[in-house]
């Protein structure tokens, strides 16, 4: 088990979304479902950033929004801050939502481009009655804006105006107003230049020590990725494959996914590109309408063995915490 | 790798200006590039969004649309040949046949509503004016090479029918469908997932060398840089920085924006995270240039003189030149 040293800000057990897929004319009969989280469980600690990695159409955004329950969940436990969220109502949610926040991929696209900047940043302080002075929202939103690195005359302008690093502060703004414990950052970093995504993940980093938040950091890039996170976690087809501390998972991936995940990743230096083996997967990740049996990366796996293919592999935990779900360890 | 520069390179480019004309003014999107590309060569051009690296790629397939975009000056020798004083069906003889681009969104570069085998042999089609049978039998092969599972009747299939990273082998197909000389990818697998990445790229590797076809790879990662890249040219702000082989550009690197971009990467070395050093601010408006260096603004290393004179790129050893007025190693 992993240590706890305090109860877990957040726990999620066996979690399950599903899509149901309409047929026929008019969508109005069903083809089956697509598992798009299937079943996976994990403990955040207050402070912690877990890191969420995985190919396309893995589940990792789908994990995310679940969390948050901007989606209906087909099974599973989310327990928040010591509060049981799974089947809360809407109105229920609407307390619990100010204390976890997301921040978008897209800068361009989560934005309303009619806004003001100080009207997007005071939004949430609006919608959750939490302005009820105007010298005090004013001041807030100074504050949020300040504390993102942006210059509060910057709050008149419309977010046209704005680069895409830019606007990315002005989404982690949005996302601080309520002072949030929890924080999704789905991707933040993956439509900006190297130059301008530094610069946020060192704001994320800074914002994180100043104001205690935790993160679920969701991204594709494993390098981002391994730079922010304490713990990794790895999906692969709505699945957990593996979960472990961040320098755990560099030096010791177990899982042949991770493995290759890793391999995969060309490092910016020619003299270790050349000795480097690279282990090259084949095939692409095949479609979860109708996911392959037993492990769900048997039919890519460089070393899958017959039982592969028959039964899914257990979750095997060990000594340091480091969990793999594979048949090679089991 | 050995280049001997006895023989004229495949491509040179030499001073190109493309300018595009807006309601700001005008925007510098390429000012002043040279670089050269040997045959068989790899040849990388880095750089972040606005950089000018697809506007160069798309000016030497002569495919700036005009207006509002003009290539002001420069020359774009092709195998002996002026690309710019070319006529337009003579450019179109060369586009497609002897230089082939490989574009960067395989959803959006392939026409949905034509068969894949329509799509990957238009060129040959075109070029080659072979008969239809052949033209099939071409493209099955071309599939094949690009090793699209069952390609007798894969060729018929559309492009909805295939995953991100089919197209975009479907894509290589149609690009190396008449043995070009050249290619020029521009930012072939960003779309892609890094597993997927890796098989395309090393795919498009193999194949370049197979065919002694130069590659000309343009991207803003500079892993993939690291990899498949035998020489560098690192743009900003419509201008190449720096230029060397990937050992220099990587192990040496002397212009302070190539080292900004170095240390802003955050690495997977063995596991212990070291800070980030982002290059604090942005990139320039391109219609609205610093007088002097046009990095200067966002430069720890900036100098009065930074700020008044414009850089050249100026040789320090072999093949290695950056345009910077301060020599980084004396500084830190």
């Amino acid at each position: 088990m992993l240590k706890m040293s305090a109860d877990p800000l957040l726990s999620v057990e066996d979690l399950r979304v599903e899509f149901p897929i309409s047929s026929g004319v008019l969508g109005s009969g069903t083809a089956g479902t697509v598992k798009a989280v299937d079943g996976v469980s994990f403990n955040l600690i207050s402070g912690e950033t877990l890191g969420v990695v995985g190919e396309s159409g893995c589940g990792k955004t789908t994990t995310g929004l679940a969390i948050l329950r901007m989606l209906g969940i087909a099974g599973g436990k989310i327990v928040f801050d010591g509060k049981d969220i799974t089947n809360l109502t809407r109105g229920q949610m609407r307390p619990i939502r100010k204390k976890m926040q997301m921040v978008y991929q897209d800068p361009f696209g989560a934005l309303d481009p009619r806004m003001r900047v100080r009207d997007i940043i005071g939004e949430p302080l609006i919608a959750h009655a939490e302005a009820k002075e105007k010298a005090k929202y004013r001041a807030r939103i100074e504050e949020l804006l300040d504390i993102v690195g942006l210059d509060a005359r910057m709050g008149e302008r419309y977010p046209h105006e704005f680069s895409g690093g830019q606007r990315q502060r002005i989404g982690i703004a949005r996302a601080l107003a309520l002072n949030p414990k929890l924080i999704i950052c789905d991707e933040p970093v993956s439509a900006l230049d190297v130059s301008i995504q530094a610069q946020i993940i060192n704001l994320l980093e800074s914002l994180q020590k100043k104001l205690g938040l935790t993160y679920i950091f969701i991204a594709h890039d494993l390098s981002v990725v391994q730079h922010i996170s304490d713990r990794v976690m790895v999906m692969y087809l709505g699945k957990v494959v593996e979960i472990a501390s961040h320098t755990e998972l560099y030096k010791n991936p177990k899982h042949p996914y991770t493995q290759a995940l890793l391999s995969a990743v060309p490092t910016p230096s020619p003299d270790a590109e050349a000795q480097r083996e690279v282990v090259l997967l084949e095939g692409e990740v095949p479609s979860p309408l109708n996911p392959p049996k037993g492990c769900p990366f048997h039919p890519r796996c460089p070393v899958a063995r017959p039982e592969c293919s028959v039964k899914a592999p257990e979750v095997v935990v060990d000594s340091v915490g480091h969990q793999v779900s594979c048949h090679l360890f089991s | 790798m050995n280049y001997t520069s006895e023989a004229p390179p495949l491509l040179e480019v030499r001073e190109l200006k493309t300018y595009f004309r807006s309601d700001g003014g005008i925007v510098k999107a390429v000012d002043g590039v040279s670089f050269t590309v040997d045959a068989g060569e790899t040849v990388a051009i880095v750089g972040e969004s606005g950089s000018g690296k697809s506007v160069t790629a798309l000016s030497v397939l002569r495919l700036i649309p005009n207006p509002p975009g003009e290539i002001v000056s420069g020359q774009i020798r092709f195998a002996g040949t002026d690309l710019l004083e070319l006529s337009e069906p003579e450019a179109r003889k060369i586009r497609g046949d002897r230089i082939a681009m490989i574009f960067q969104e395989p959803m959006t570069s392939l026409n949905p509503s034509l068969t894949i085998g329509r799509q990957v042999g238009e060129p040959i089609e075109i070029h080659r004016k072979s008969l239809a049978k052949v033209v099939r039998e071409k493209c099955v092969d071309l599939l094949q090479k690009v090793r699209i599972p069952d390609p007798e009747r894969r060729v018929s299939s559309f492009p909805h029918e295939f995953s991100g990273g089919m197209r975009q082998r479907a894509m290589i197909a149609m690009g190396l469908a008449c043995e070009p000389e050249l290619i020029i990818a521009d930012e072939p697998t960003t779309a892609l997932d890094v597993t997927v990445q890796a098989q395309v790229l090393d795919l498009l590797k193999e194949l370049t060398r197979e065919s002694q076809a130069a590659l000309v790879l343009i991207t803003h990662d500079l892993g993939v840089v690291a990899r498949y890249a035998d020489r560098v040219n690192v743009m900003y702000a419509g201008k190449i920085v720096e230029t060397g082989t990937a050992r220099d550009i990587y192990n040496d690197p002397r212009h302070p924006y190539t080292l900004g971009l170095m240390n802003s990467v955050p690495k997977l070395n063995n596991g212990e995270k070291a800070p980030l050093e982002p290059i604090e601010g942005q990139p320039p408006d391109l219609s609205n240039m610093p007088p002097g260096c046009s990095f200067e603004p966002r430069c720890p290393y900036s100098t009065e003189h930074c700020r008044s004179e414009q850089p050249e790129l100026s040789l320090i050893s072999g093949k290695h030149a950056f345009a910077c007025w301060v020599n980084v190693k004396d500084v830190s």
